[in-house]
């Protein structure tokens, strides 16, 4: 077994030193090159700088950056890549975004990037994207978010994930649950963070309800129940429809978590970080986030992998779906074509070519796993579901999450309908949301008709604007 | 600068201990001097006839154990809790918020916090960002101070009352604007915005119109006779500055490093806007933004050595603090 | 101090109404040289941004397109927000707690800290002590002081004397009062200073006075000491007011304006009409509430300009 597996690694270094031996000197490698040096004419670096990390990420991931900063600048030398921390914040982006300090290459999440690229905030890369041969290989519907109404491509879909339920494997256990065997249904849910907070003192479950993040999770959750919060009419009005059985079902569960059974916590003011740290602290039992948050809990927040585990949204109502969502790797619109061009190139290399190229994808597992950085958290796929499989087998000896722990989420998720996040004004909609989970949990007697009634009427006089 | 600091304290020189009775600027000024500590015992409500009624002594006595205990309490207590705290594991702290390291004393928060949210670089930052702002402010302050009050030229008045008529506007107006000029500079353009640079913090805390007006009552105080006898000398208005005016104000330039200092080492919103960078961001703008990625052992030794040096700066400079502070109004920061 | 002035001979006869070469020699230009630092400063950092604030409260702009006149359109988007009424009720909640809790104890703790004869120091250091932690650590630190589970700071100091733990910052009802009571800690001290001072400047000749007339105690302290301090409370009442008004560090670190809007101040909601949104700054909204605010607060200054100069040279 030990020399088995010790002999697959070693091949896989190999294989490594090869694939970037490879990057390294080709140039002719048709639509997968990563270094068309023909632009190194200045004799003069490029320096671009690029988005990192969030703040607080620990020094490996760091440690796992640089290493990839170098490969690439061993490959591109007239290119000095320059890391920049960078987190994707209401107002931090704002501010950033308003003042010109934004990195050359950022990301943005998909419900922004329509508004982005319509103010011009974005950099037109539908050139780049032809020539680079990807145009057709992106998942259509996703491709559709990059795309202006000029029908020109703002930016590269990186990376899209599923919302999931998050829970923690060893407070399951002391509750005398069974870990492998999550809750399927919102009422499961229920008796489990019941049961965890009676066996444990540990909040059964949790929700973010600050930042926009509230809003952004009750509509996820009014998905899985088969509520839509907004109907698109198709000519560019929109219709909110806050006032739905589903969101009106969630507020419900959260006040019944919080005041019948006592099993929601203390904590209603959380968002998406502070919610990681309490989760990766054990002091959460379950709660909803992105399926691809176990990179960020176990390399920001110190998570014991041991301990976490990962399952689908319970599913209920009438065409119920999961809220998906994901980022796009994107060109800040006011940098030159020197800088520009070498922006393509970081954004092929650093997020495009692992996801369709087997010696990229290895090369970036194995840097990622060097350092100690998580591979293989579950996403879902930009690009086709076969591609995504794929590429999964290529790095599967550098895979060090804990998978069989996330299978209830894996094997489960293809069978559920993905639903995009609302789009009209996506960010102001869900901070009129947050007060609507923060009245429920920290008012026993919230009138939740009256809740839904007042948020609809705000949100439509938003969508009218 | 910012909204936080809340400067709008005007003239509150003359205000703030305001003797009653005949008090220009120029007495207060003096008082200052004259009376360097707020501990010298003086004639107060209980006179030495009450102190010697034992009913009086008595009370006296449970006065001085009431202060003792409460400003023990709330002035100390919560340093002492968060310097126990930073040595502290977490759970710990978390189960048990006043025992004494039952588990033992984690010395290793310190380092952790000083290396991997990198204290060090951020206090350089907070460093840095306080000593520009303390040379801006002295060098704005003192030779405007000097125009206004010495110097005088013909459009003396009227600056004079264009910079105290900045005193009745809140700084909170000059939040979106002062950014906006930050971003977009006059004269330079967008492509060398003052964002992630001192000098965007430096410059708008030098547009002080209360350390001006602080420092030209200070100089309005001074003996003309002093001035008229270098300029007979032929001491030229460089000089005059420099080798006349400058020595006789170590008083006032005290108070006005003091609050400069205090101000750039408290300011929060105004370097979260213009410093987005985590580079250059000082203390104040970092802790917040580390927070929910740091665990709490670590988050609170942060917190403990970014007391430390205004603890250490007011224990040894005591004196001075406490004499701006009685001066300045309540100028907060 | 590094302004180099040609240093011009100082002819103070010549400094008369004059042609530009009589400036020049009777020293002008040093003298502006002088007076250069101060209204550089002034014009580029605060005299052209209020000028700006005004035009731009007037305007729509978003730094990316031209800005466009759009008359009182922004400053009647202001007044139809359904959160200015909830952030101006919470500043005044917020003025009205900080006066009930803040206001008092500083003046009680300086009388009684006058009166003590010995450890006057000590008691003014430890006193003063909160005002020089830096704000933000003070706050994050306090935020884990009102840790609401039953094992937090303070829910561990109430549970030694019987009460049940307190939500502290998680519920509408308690998060007001927690920030109120965060911030009088933290500039207690600042006042006391202030207050010690001025009980120190009292004439000695008026309670010598009071005494030959037999007052007790009592009446000292209320006939003489407090009338004595009232110029001064009285300023510390309207510098309260002023900075109580633009209210923003506590609810921004504490709590964001939540739970449930709660503790949304006016400030605050100047901010994220200029930087929260996600997607570009409403920069009209934020500065058309700006002068609003600004307006209220100078017309506070004025009185307090007027009265404090009344005061110090009657």
């Amino acid at each position: 077994m030990m020399s088995i597996s010790r002999r697959t690694a070693a091949a896989g270094v190999t294989l490594a030193a090869g694939a970037m031996l490879l990057t390294a000197c080709t140039s002719s490698d048709g639509a997968e090159t990563t270094s068309s040096s023909d632009g190194s004419a200045g004799g003069t670096k490029v320096e671009l700088r690029v988005a990192t990390f969030p703040p607080g990420a620990d020094a490996a991931a760091y440690e796992a950056f640089a290493t990839q900063e170098a490969q690439f600048e061993d490959a591109n030398p007239d290119i000095d890549v320059i890391g920049v921390e960078y987190e994707w914040t209401g107002p931090t982006f704002a501010v950033q975004l308003a003042g010109g300090s934004l990195p050359d290459v950022f990301t943005v999440p998909f419900t922004d990037s329509k508004t982005l690229l319509e103010n011009g905030q974005l950099m037109d890369v539908t050139d780049e994207i032809d020539a680079l041969g990807y145009t057709d290989s992106f998942n259509p519907v996703i491709l559709d978010g990059v795309t202006g109404a000029d029908g020109h491509i703002y930016g590269f879909p990186r990376q899209a994930y599923a919302m999931g339920l998050h829970y923690n494997r060893d407070l399951f256990e002391q509750a005398g649950l069974d870990p492998d065997d999550p809750p399927a249904t919102w009422d499961e849910v229920r008796e489990a963070a019941k049961a965890i907070t009676e066996a444990t003192g540990k909040a059964g479950y949790a929700q973010m309800a600050i930042n926009n993040t509230g809003g952004w999770q009750l509509t996820a959750q009014t998905v899985s129940r088969g509520g839509r919060t907004q109907v698109d009419d198709g000519d560019g009005t929109y219709t909110s429809t806050i006032n739905n059985e589903g969101t009106k079902a969630t507020l419900e569960f959260l006040h019944d978590l919080r005041w019948v059974d006592d099993s929601f916590g203390y904590k209603v003011d959380l968002d998406w970080g502070t919610i990681n740290q309490e989760f990766a602290a054990g002091n959460v039992g379950m709660f909803t986030s992105g399926s691809d948050v176990y990179t960020a809990l176990v390399r920001d927040f110190g998570m014991e992998a041991g301990d976490y585990g990962l399952t689908v949204m319970p599913l209920e109502g009438e065409d119920p779906g999961t809220l998906g969502g994901g980022d796009i790797a994107v060109v800040s619109p006011t940098v030159d074509d020197a800088t520009k061009a070498a922006a393509i190139k970081w954004i092929d290399w650093y997020y495009m070519q692992k996801l369709m190229n087997e010696a990229a994808a290895v090369a970036d597992a194995q840097a990622l796993a060097d350092a100690g950085q998580a591979v293989g958290t579950p996403v879902l796929p930009v690009l086709s579901r076969e591609l995504y499989e794929e590429s999964q087998t290529w790095i599967a000896d550098y895979v060090n999450v804990p998978v069989d722990q996330m299978a209830p989420f894996t094997d489960r998720i293809w069978d559920q309908t993905p639903v995009g996040e609302p789009k009209g004004k996506t960010q102001e909609i869900y901070a009129l949301l947050d007060p609507l989970v923060q009245a429920v949990l920290t008012d026993e007697n919230a009138d939740i008709d009256a809740l839904l009634t007042q948020a609809d009427a705000d949100a439509q006089a938003l969508l009218d604007q | 600068m910012t909204a936080d600091t809340v400067t709008p304290a005007p003239s509150a020189a003359a205000a703030a201990p305001p003797p009653p009775g005949p008090a220009s600027s120029r007495r207060a000024v003096r008082t200052m001097r004259r009376r360097p500590s707020l501990t010298d015992s003086d004639r107060s409500i209980v006179s030495d006839a009450d102190r010697r009624q034992p009913r009086v002594r008595r009370a006296m006595a449970g006065v001085h154990v009431f202060l003792a205990v409460t400003l023990v309490l709330a002035g100390l207590g919560p340093l002492l809790w968060l310097a126990k705290a930073a040595v502290t594991p977490t759970q710990d702290t978390l189960r048990q918020p006043f025992a004494l390291w039952p588990n033992g004393i984690d010395w290793a928060n310190l380092s952790t916090a000083w290396n991997d949210i990198h204290i060090d670089q951020y206090f350089f930052n907070t460093i840095v960002i306080a000593a520009g702002a303390w040379a801006f402010q002295l060098l704005v302050a003192t030779t405007g101070a000097y125009t206004l009050s010495v110097l005088r030229p013909r459009y003396a008045r009227v600056l004079n009352g264009l910079v105290l008529a900045t005193l009745f506007i809140p700084s909170v107006v000059l939040l979106v604007p002062l950014y906006l000029t930050i971003v977009d500079p006059p004269f330079l353009g967008r492509d060398h915005s003052l964002l992630n640079n001192y000098l965007a913090v430096w410059l708008p805390m030098a547009a002080n119109a209360f350390n001006i007006l602080l420092v030209k009552r200070f100089f309005d105080g001074l003996p003309r006779e002093v001035i008229e006898a270098a300029q007979t000398d032929g001491a030229g208005p460089f000089r005059l500055f420099w080798s006349i005016i400058l020595p006789m104000s170590r008083p006032i330039l005290g108070v006005v490093s003091v609050f400069a200092i205090i101000a750039a080492w408290k300011d929060f919103l105004w370097p979260l806007l213009v410093l987005p960078d985590p580079a250059v961001q000082p203390l104040s703008v970092r802790l917040p933004a580390v927070q929910s990625q740091t665990e709490l052992d670590v988050f609170l030794a942060a917190l403990a050595i970014a007391t430390i040096i205004p603890i250490a700066m007011f224990l040894i400079f005591q004196r001075v603090f406490l004499r701006s502070a009685g001066l300045g109004g309540a100028v907060k920061g | 101090m590094t302004t180099t002035s040609p240093a011009a001979p100082p002819e103070r006869a010549a400094r008369r109404r004059g042609t530009p070469a009589t400036w020049l020699r009777s020293g002008g230009l040093s003298r502006l040289a002088f007076a250069l630092p101060m209204i550089l400063v002034f014009l580029v950092f605060s005299w052209t941004p209020i000028v700006r604030s005004v035009v731009m409260s007037f305007q729509e702009t978003n730094l990316l397109t031209p800005a466009t006149w759009v008359g009182i359109d922004n400053f009647v988007a202001v007044l139809n927000d359904p959160l200015l009424g909830t952030a101006v009720r919470n500043t005044l909640y917020f003025a009205a707690l900080a006066l009930v809790m803040g206001f008092p104890i500083p003046i009680l703790m300086a009388v009684l800290m006058s009166e003590v004869r010995r450890g006057k120091g000590v008691y003014s250091a430890l006193a003063y002590l909160p005002v020089v932690v830096p704000p933000v650590v003070a706050v994050l630190l306090w935020k884990v002081f009102y840790d609401a589970s039953p094992s937090g700071v303070f829910n561990t100091v109430l549970g030694a004397v019987g009460i049940s733990p307190q939500p502290w910052l998680q519920s509408p009802d308690t998060a007001m009062p927690s920030l109120v009571i965060e911030a009088t800690w933290a500039a207690a001290g600042g006042s006391i200073i202030i207050y010690l001072a001025a009980l120190l400047s009292v004439p000695p000749e008026l309670y010598d006075a009071a005494e030959v007339d037999g007052a007790s105690i009592w009446r000292k302290a209320w006939h003489v000491t407090l009338p004595q301090l009232r110029n001064v409370i009285f300023v510390m009442l309207i510098l309260q007011i002023l900075a109580t008004a633009q209210i923003f560090l506590e609810p921004f670190l504490f709590t964001g304006g939540g739970p449930n809007n709660a503790t949304v101040t006016v400030l605050l909601l100047i901010y994220r009409y200029a930087f929260q949104n996600s997607l570009g700054g409403n920069y009209g909204m934020a500065t058309a509430l700006s002068v609003m605010l600004a307006m209220f607060l100078a017309v506070l200054s004025w009185v307090y300009f007027r009265l404090t100069n009344r005061w110090s040279t009657s």
